[in-house]
């Protein structure tokens, strides 16, 4: 209701939707991440495969900043204002 | 934004009538009916602001045309933010010139009434809630405080880039990389809850610091970094009803309590408390 208005141009529009799918990708990756961490601190995981998993993730961090890059979208736009709840994803 | 006792801000019925914008309630007093309001600016394209007085209320008022105050008009001003502030701070600027007289209960922005018999009506009938409220915040005021989180150096993306492959890491990744990626985002996160927990034991400690000198309290919201610009990550946005006579026991507190915390305290007022006159 008090946002600014909305950007009704199509080129706007292709930069929004790529800016949204982006966003639901880094968190699910950043879900991944967490997720192998939180294995890793277990420790049910052998040398072999925490090394495996995390070349994954390393190179899917890196495809995503390559794919903001070329999209001319900022790694902060990725993170929504989720109002009362916070924001989408941890800020640094 | 409306009151629960407010009338709709429709007015639609006669849009191209006058309504009745009530800015502030105060006590009637021989001094209130003495005061002079003319030169007290009111709302954009309204008329001159008067008080309206019912036995035991005075209310501060202006007639404004109800076309530029129906839901529809205010909506949009309600996107605009260079619009809003002018219409909110229109309204801050009547709410303090009478404040700076005698105790008043502020009201919301846009609380309009059908005519003056309506607004009178009103305040007849809530009388009681004002009341309680004026004696609530008499000689009291409001004060802001905000609490940012101590700014840290960036840790993690100096070295963050550096293991990877200068051919953009297409190429088969150096043996053990996988590992230090987990490890370094793992030392990321860690010092990032740490560096959370922190930032909230500060604000808990300010607040609770701050609840002792105050005769009441509210937590709000605390705001992202988007709206406001800044990068510094906001942990309090508390507001307290002080008595006049402790302003300065809370000025002290708060230079205290940053040194102590090394956090950026900023403090705001004395307000006029508009957090702190609805229910108690």
């Amino acid at each position: 209701m008090t946002g600014p208005r909305v950007d009704l141009s199509s080129e706007q529009m292709g930069r929004d939707l790529v800016a949204l799918v982006l966003t639901v990708v880094e968190l699910l990756r950043q879900l991944m991440e967490r997720q192998a961490i939180r294995r890793v601190e277990q420790g049910d995981l052998n040398e072999e495969q925490v090394e495996e998993i995390g070349t994954t993730l390393m190179l899917l961090d890196q495809r995503m900043k390559e794919l903001c890059e070329q999209h001319g979208v900022r790694p902060e736009d990725l993170n929504l204002d989720l109002g009362p709840l916070g924001t989408l994803l941890p800020r640094d | 934004m409306t009151t629960q006792h407010s009338d709709s801000r429709a007015a639609s019925a006669r849009p191209d009538e006058g309504v009745t914008y009530v800015f502030a309630v105060c006590r009637s007093t021989r001094a209130t009916s003495a005061w002079n309001v003319t030169g007290v600016t009111g709302m954009p394209g309204g008329e001159a602001v008067r008080l309206l007085s019912s036995d035991l209320l005075t209310a501060v008022v202006q007639t404004v045309p109800g076309s530029d105050f129906t839901d529809t008009v205010w909506q949009r001003r309600l996107a605009d933010r260079d619009e809003i502030e002018r219409y909110a701070r229109a309204h801050h600027s009547v709410v303090s010139a009478v404040a700076a007289h005698t105790a008043v209960v502020p009201l919301p922005l846009a609380t309009l009434y059908h005519d003056d018999t309506r607004a009178r009506q009103v305040l007849d009938h809530e009388s009681d809630r004002f009341h309680a409220a004026l004696k609530r915040i008499a000689h009291h005021a409001e004060w802001g405080v905000k609490v940012y989180e101590p700014s840290t150096p960036e840790p993690s993306q100096a070295h963050g880039e550096s293991v990877l492959q200068p051919d953009g890491g297409r190429g088969a990744p150096a043996p053990g990389a996988g590992l230090a990626y987990l490890n370094r985002k793992r030392g990321v996160q860690v010092q990032r809850e740490k560096r959370r927990e922190q930032a909230l034991a500060v604000a808990d400690s300010v607040d609770a610091e701050l609840r002792g000198l105050a005769a009441a309290s509210r937590r709000l919201r605390t705001h992202g970094a988007a709206l406001s610009g800044d990068q510094r990550v906001h942990v309090l946005n508390a507001t307290y009803l002080v008595a006049d006579g402790r302003a300065d026991q809370v000025r002290l507190l708060v230079e205290t309590l940053e040194e102590r915390t090394g956090a950026r305290i900023e403090l705001s007022g004395p307000w006029v408390p508009y957090s702190f006159v609805g229910e108690a």
